[in-house]
């Protein structure tokens, strides 16, 4: 165990060296390099960011207009915003074509499926703790799927910022 | 028994006694600081600009047959435009309750959104207004959840309004030591349910408790690791506790899969309106939370700036949901008998007509601040242990700014509410 975390933590490390090099897209969002920590994000989204980034998070392709425009009005016409965020994020995860690996997939390789979840959902490298909490959870915890977790990440407070 | 102990603990006994909350027959805990009329307060902002000439005065007509006495026949000239529509009542709203029928929004642009905002506010407000953010003042939800005893949680308090715009922004203001932690739930049904937020909202994933427990548990962890920016908030509104969120959220998915399958289509029959939409989509938040307080809008009424006659019908299919609202109340357990229905629209409309001429060769009507624009009509209805049944004020008598310090006193909490924040005053009269 003490063995798998020292590589855990030494990919984590490796990762973290390399970050600067690696740029993404989102919608009305500057271009990105990858955060050295939370701490830096100091920008609330936007309903129309928050909605959009989350799209092209799970699809990997730019929402449609319509689309945005639709879920846009919809979070303006409810006060708990939180709630609709929650349900937009449902209803995303709940189309086709998403790209979210399979459970087979996250539990193969759990030390990467976290890594590649927190570069994908907040444009950072877990933290050492991070890792190894979010994989002790994995591990401990049969039942979560990578659904559940993508869910969790992307109506958690970390979400809201850039 | 010694006779100090005895007297020490009668006098405990009795000073708690009066202290110790106690169970009202709704079921509702109360521990009083202040004597309430009803538990339940639901206004009705009967909204768009309806001039007394066509509401009170009856000039085309008793266009709201289900409000006010009355059985004066529909000008001739445009009957054959009006909508059919069943009577509903069979004692009209008016004998239920106290009519004001030359209230007053007496000062402030005669403008939708500054009439909104001063009926919500008890503040008359000015040209400075701001339209694409919360009012300026305190909204009759923040006073309501600041200063009722014991604090209500935002399922209590409701704010259901037709058209987006401005409008969502009324459920809580900027008013320091107020705001989103004091405001109203807020549902634009007209956006939600329809037909493009089936195919966008209709459909969400669903987790069993077991999954949301672990998901919970997941995002409690993430969300202990990160610590938002200093003076940097993300725009997330009022917020429910989590179970109340859960309770929405089910909602809101009910009424989305109720409303996909068609369950609400003309379900009055009657060729509904937006605002009989948004009156019906109310009656379901009303016997789904039994609110202590909503406030509900109509706006269809606005049509009289380019189209008089449908103008007049929009005031007559108001008045049909109005009456539907009442009906509603009176069949919810838990509200029925125990609710104050209050109706005043935002503003009049202007004396002297526009150029725009409809079909029937009628002109429109616009609200620009002279005086015809500021006389409305204000409706109490409530038990007639409550509310003075079946009376008429004909002169002028109250304003606005009293709907707000009138519902602080039906709900109890008036007492309890700062002094010297809002305009107006109680609306003592009304009630018995």
């Amino acid at each position: 165990m003490r063995y798998k975390f020292l590589i855990a933590a030494i990919l984590i490390a490796g990762g973290i060296s390399s970050c600067k090099k690696e740029s993404r897209y989102k919608y009305e969002v500057q271009e990105q390099v990858l955060y050295q920590s939370s701490a830096q994000k100091n920008t609330a989204k936007t309903p129309t960011q928050f909605i959009s980034i989350a799209y092209n998070d799970l699809f990997n392709a730019a929402i449609t207009t319509n689309e945005l425009n639709t879920l846009s009005v919809d979070l303006q016409a409810c006060g708990d915003k939180n709630m609709m965020e929650d349900l937009i994020i449902k209803n995303l995860l709940a189309k086709a074509n998403q790209q979210i690996p399979d459970n087979n997939t996250m539990r193969e390789d759990i030390p990467a499926f976290v890594t590649q979840t927190y570069v994908r959902f907040y444009n950072r490298q877990p933290t050492e703790f991070e890792a190894w909490k979010m994989q002790q959870l994995i591990q401990q915890n049969t039942d979560i799927t990578p659904q559940m977790i993508y869910y969790a990440v992307m109506t958690s407070e970390e979400y809201k910022y850039y | 028994m010694k006779r100090k102990t005895f007297i020490k603990s009668a006098a405990l006994t009795a000073a708690g006694s009066m202290v110790v909350p106690y169970i009202l027959p709704s079921g509702r805990l109360f521990a009083a600081t202040g004597s309430r009329k009803a538990n339940h307060v639901v206004f009705c902002l009967f909204a768009g600009g309806v001039r007394n000439i066509e509401s009170m005065q009856k000039a085309d007509g008793n266009l709201m047959t289900n409000t006010l006495n009355g059985n004066e026949s529909i000008s001739s000239d445009i009957s054959g435009a009006m909508t059919s529509l069943p009577q509903l009542a069979s004692t009209r709203l008016q004998n239920q309750g106290t009519l004001y029928q030359q209230f007053s929004y007496a000062n402030g642009p005669t403008g939708h959104f500054n009439g909104h905002t001063t009926a919500l506010t008890g503040k008359y407000t000015d040209t400075n207004i701001q339209i694409q953010q919360p009012p300026q003042y305190p909204t009759i939800f923040e006073y309501y959840r600041k200063h009722n005893s014991p604090t209500m949680s935002a399922l209590n308090a409701w704010w259901i309004c037709d058209q987006l715009g401005p409008y969502p922004y009324l459920n809580y203001s900027l008013y320091d030591g107020y705001g989103p932690n004091y405001g109203a739930n807020m549902l634009q049904p007209g956006t939600i349910f329809s037909g493009p937020s089936y195919a966008e909202l209709g459909s969400p994933l669903s987790f069993s408790s077991s999954q949301q427990s672990k998901c919970d548990l997941i995002k409690t962890t993430m969300n202990g690791q990160f610590k938002a920016p200093t003076g940097v908030s993300a725009a997330t509104g009022i917020q429910n506790t989590p179970e109340d969120q859960a309770h929405l959220q089910t909602f809101i998915n009910t009424l989305m899969s109720n409303a996909a399958a068609g369950t609400y289509y003309n379900t009055w029959g009657v060729n509904m309106d937006n605002d009989m939409y948004n009156i019906l989509f109310g009656i379901q938040v009303l016997q789904e939370f039994k609110p202590e307080l909503m406030v509900i809008n109509m706006t269809g009424i606005d049509i009289g700036h380019f189209n008089f006659t449908q103008y007049v019908d929009s005031i007559r299919k108001a008045d049909y949901a109005l009456y539907k609202l009442w009906e509603a109340i009176q069949s919810t357990p838990g509200m029925a008998g125990d609710t104050v229905l209050i109706v005043a629209p935002e503003h009049g409309r202007n004396q002297q007509p526009n150029s725009e001429i409809d079909t029937y060769g009628r002109y429109g009507l616009d609200h620009t601040n002279d005086n015809m624009s500021r006389e409305i009509f204000c409706l109490i209805v409530g038990p007639s242990g409550v509310v003075k049944q079946g009376q008429v004020f004909t002169g002028p008598m109250g304003e606005s700014v009293d709907i707000v310090p009138t519902i602080g006193n039906i709900l109890g909490f008036d007492g309890n509410m700062p002094l010297g924040m809002l305009d107006g005053t109680n609306l003592s009269e009304a009630f018995v």
